[in-house]
């Protein structure tokens, strides 16, 4: 018992840890952070929603077109919707197309593993062969250098991938939303319980992807390769997006070869829960996309208080991206729960102690995030 | 017409500052703001009534005032003072917009502010001496009084230093007048009636050094600065821009009106030694700004560097360097005030002008972004960034003063590196990198903090895109003067220094390609 008493003084954040053990979250508690995490989630759902019906389509409807110049437009050609494009008052779905790159990127779970088996590869050069039936110069091309048609494939699976993710969070927090203006949601605890049961519900959830080609289903990730939604896409969505991500150049300039972005990829943290707000509304860095979609659709009651503050809307990405980042850590609270080893309340010396130790090594994860600052 | 530049102001202040009921809020900016506006009304229709193809005094007024010392009321203007009269009504504008509306005893400072532009206008259209010094007093009262009561926490120690240099500057000046008058057996302080040119030139050197030492302290040249850094540190916002962007160039305008014009033998024989002085005062000025780490005492320094410029191009006295001077005056003018203005901005809403503390402002979402931006645009024409107006006077001075003086204004052209150099340090620890944490909260900036700005950035590009508009005002003015300038300086008996044999281009000579044919 002496033994446990300090290794739980070793591991960082050890309130957290504490927090977390009599069934709180990572985020404190209060009427404003329930507010905030709330409102926020709510215009995430929505931007979700979006974003996944944009990455399920390209899925679908765009795979192997090399330029598909109107994969953000739904199948839905306009000349206004052009013009609305053009003018970026849209949806910016480059976000999504970030957030894909960086899971594939980082890689992780069963879909990571699946896309390098043989099966994947003859599966995409089934695809790829009805898919240009009719254009020998592609299959020449095709013979030559094999790796490029199926690496495109590859990247398409991470769009219907991170596209079926988005599908299942969106309806979450949408769903979370709901119940909060039902008053059915009155604490941090009750919202992070809210996103464990959904991720819960669906974790077993099958990931799958076909493609029609001429009217004939061709199966890239079937039913039986066995791909779920949390192992396969939650989890690793959660390791590349919120703690790993990419340095983007923002107010800080990484230069890779004085070794200030580590040569192993496992170290980074440049994912959501270490960004630093403040570059947010900087020209070229993905999050900023993310605030400027929110900023859409945020409900009048966190809208208001937002309006209220010093600066009013002058910095309203830099608020959005606050209140976002208080609400991740409630998502990662329910994953680090969802994912616990042994249940909280278990009486077992052995397996508080794994417990112990499982909580304590997230902590060391979390130990250089924004934890702190969005939790004052 | 031309007394209207002075009773207006001068009937604002009162209009203001003796309303008989009580008047607080924002009323009493708005009125001045009327007055002022009126004022920059009139300078316009003026301007718009001006004959540009005539080159002697325009829209002369004379009254006698008291004729048992010689002073008259003569008022009238030239291609020179009417830019600066623009300039003056422009900024005034500028400085009262920019006032914040919950100041103390405001009824007080708008008026000080009124009779401040109404001394610098009749001092820029006084055509008696007596009367320019009358004007040039005047507005030493409300600047003493606006930097003393309004200024900083080290205001009295800067309000009385300013005070005793330009005590001191306003004696000499006066004595100088008084012994040209005497000595040259006027009847009167008209600078029509003065025959300057005919005393000998021991005895005008020894004027001319009154008017140099007297007129180089408000410029202010090395090393008669001293007064400047202090005084600009500690006056509020408005103050600086009018105290830069106006007040300096009474003294330039002093040189050239009184220095120059009137004492053309003994200018001509100080001219290589002025233009040196020039390179001392550009050198020296902007080294030390580089040295700076408050960024009003930066921009201050700054000025003192780029004043270093006027002299130059008056010393040289070419027809292209005395328009130079003329441009530069004005293209530091809004320069400058621009540059004070957004330093204030960052100042009201940091509450830090210290480059040690300031960092990463253009952050998008939380610095000040617009007037991040603006200060970029500020210090590109202060460096002589091409397509600025600041440019176009650099420019100007250096080719009208090059064929004279090449070592010099080499020397001098050092000062726009210079500029680049401390301007960069400004730019780059301030605006750029991760916004310090003692400006995480800083509140919103309005449209109403940047409006002014703005207005002057844009004069600045337009000016420096289309030099035209600014120049047409004084060229033919110029050419004339230079003219005078040179039969008076060639009639003097005995020339120590004959007069540069160099060519003297003209910008409209250097635009049609004639110049050198």
């Amino acid at each position: 018992m002496v033994t446990m008493g300090n290794k739980h003084r070793n591991y960082p954040l050890p309130e957290y840890i504490k927090r977390l053990q009599t069934g709180g979250a990572l985020l404190s508690d209060t009427p404003e952070n329930l507010l905030e995490v709330v409102g926020i989630l709510k215009s995430y759902g929505i931007v979700l929603d979006a974003y996944s019906k944009n990455l399920i389509y390209i899925a679908n409807e765009q795979f192997l077109v090399f330029f598909p110049f109107f994969k953000y437009f739904n199948g839905e050609i306009s000349f206004a919707k052009l013009l609305r494009h053009w003018w970026h008052d849209r949806i910016n779905f480059e976000y999504a197309e970030y957030c894909m790159k960086s899971m594939m990127w980082h890689g992780g779970g069963g879909l990571d593993i699946y896309l390098d088996t043989k099966e994947f590869q003859d599966r995409a050069q089934a695809v790829i062969a009805a898919k240009f039936k009719n254009n020998p110069l592609i299959l020449g091309l095709n013979q030559l250098f094999p790796d490029f048609l199926t690496e495109q494939l590859r990247v398409y699976t991470y769009y219907t991938g991170l596209g079926q993710f988005w599908r299942v969070m969106s309806d979450i927090f949408l769903s979370l939303s709901d119940l909060y203006d039902k008053g059915e949601i009155k604490s941090i605890p009750q919202v992070v319980d809210h996103i464990k049961e959904g991720l819960v519900v669906n974790a077993i959830n099958p990931v799958t992807y076909a493609v029609k080609i001429r009217g004939k289903v061709y199966e890239i990730i079937p039913k039986s390769v066995g791909l779920t939604f949390l192992a396969d896409t939650a989890v690793p969505y959660v390791e590349a997006v919120f703690f790993r991500g990419t340095p983007f150049p923002g107010n800080i300039s990484y230069n890779a070869q004085a070794y200030q972005v580590p040569p192993d990829q496992t170290r980074f943290q440049y994912g959501a829960l270490y960004a630093d707000p403040l570059p947010i509304g900087s020209a070229g860095i993905p999050p900023t996309l993310l605030m400027q979609d929110m900023r859409h659709y945020l409900p009048e009651y966190l809208h208001r208080i937002y309006r209220q503050s010093r600066r009013g809307e002058d910095d309203l990405r830099v608020q959005i991206c606050m209140s976002f980042q208080k609400s991740m850590f409630c998502v990662t609270t329910a994953t680090i729960l969802g994912l616990m080893p042994y249940p909280l309340d278990t009486q077992d010396p052995s397996e508080e102690r794994a417990n112990q130790i499982y909580l304590g090594k997230w902590m060391e994860r979390l130990k250089t995030s924004e934890l702190l600052n969005v939790d004052k | 017409m031309l007394s209207l530049l002075i009773f207006i102001p001068l009937l604002g202040a009162l209009l203001v500052g003796f309303w008989p009921t009580s008047i607080n809020g924002k009323l009493p900016q708005w009125l001045a703001l009327s007055c002022a506006s009126l004022g920059l009304l009139w300078t316009l229709v003026l301007a718009i009534q001006f004959n540009l193809g005539q080159t002697s005094q325009q829209f002369a007024e004379s009254w006698p005032w008291i004729n048992s010392i010689g002073l008259n009321y003569n008022l009238s203007i030239d291609g020179i003072s009417l830019p600066l009269l623009m300039l003056n009504a422009l900024l005034t504008c500028v400085a009262i917009y920019s006032t914040d509306p919950s100041l103390q005893r405001s009824r007080f400072y708008y008026s000080l502010i009124l009779v401040l532009t109404a001394g610098v206008n009749g001092a820029f259209i006084a055509q008696d001496l007596l009367l320019f010094f009358l004007f040039y007093e005047l507005e030493l009262i409300p600047l003493y009084l606006l930097i003393a009561i309004w200024g900083g926490a080290k205001r009295g120690y800067a309000a009385t230093k300013f005070l005793i240099y330009t005590a001191i500057s306003g004696v000499l000046i006066l004595a100088s007048f008084l012994s040209i008058v005497w000595l040259s057996g006027a009847k009167n302080f008209a600078i029509t009636s003065l025959h300057s040119t005919s005393l000998p030139l021991t005895t005008q050197l020894l004027l001319l050094g009154g008017i140099l030492i007297g007129f180089g302290i408000k410029i202010p040249l090395v090393p008669f600065h001293t007064w400047l850094p202090d005084a600009h540190v500690e006056a509020s916002t408005p103050v600086s821009v009018l105290l830069a962007g106006v007040l300096l160039k009474l003294g330039t305008y002093g040189l050239l009106r009184f220095g120059m014009n009137l004492l053309p033998a003994a200018w001509n024989y100080l001219a290589p030694w002025l233009a040196t002085w020039a390179v001392i005062s550009v050198v020296y000025g902007l080294s030390c700004a580089i040295a700076q780490t408050d960024m009003k005492k930066m921009v201050a320094y700054s000025s003192i560097g780029h004043m270093g410029y006027v002299l130059l191009g008056a010393a040289a006295s070419t027809p292209l360097s005395i328009l130079g001077t003329v441009m530069q005056m004005i293209s530091h003018g809004l320069i400058s005030a621009l540059l004070f203005l957004l330093v204030g901005v960052v100042y009201k809403k940091a509450g830090s002008r210290d480059l040690e503390v300031l960092r990463g402002l253009l952050n998008p979402e939380r610095g000040v972004p617009v007037i991040g931006s603006l200060m970029v645009i500020g210090v590109m024409a202060s460096a002589g960034t091409p397509g600025m107006v600041g440019f176009i006077s650099e420019f100007i001075i250096f080719r009208g003063s090059f064929p004279v003086f090449p070592v010099q204004t080499l020397l001098c052209m050092l000062g726009t590196g210079l500029t680049a150099v401390y301007f960069l340090i400004l730019v780059n620890r301030a605006f750029f990198g991760r916004l310090s944490a003692q400006v995480l909260n800083m509140p919103r900036v309005y449209a109403s903090d940047r409006a002014p700005a703005i207005i002057l950035a844009v004069l600045i590009v337009i000016l420096g895109i289309q030099p035209a508009w600014l120049v047409r005002w004084s060229e033919p003015t110029i050419t004339a003067m230079v003219g005078d300038w040179g039969r008076g300086n060639s009639s003097n008996p005995h020339p120590l220094v004959p007069n540069p044999q160099h060519p003297t281009p003209f910008i409209g000579e250097l635009a049609n390609g004639n110049y050198g044919k």
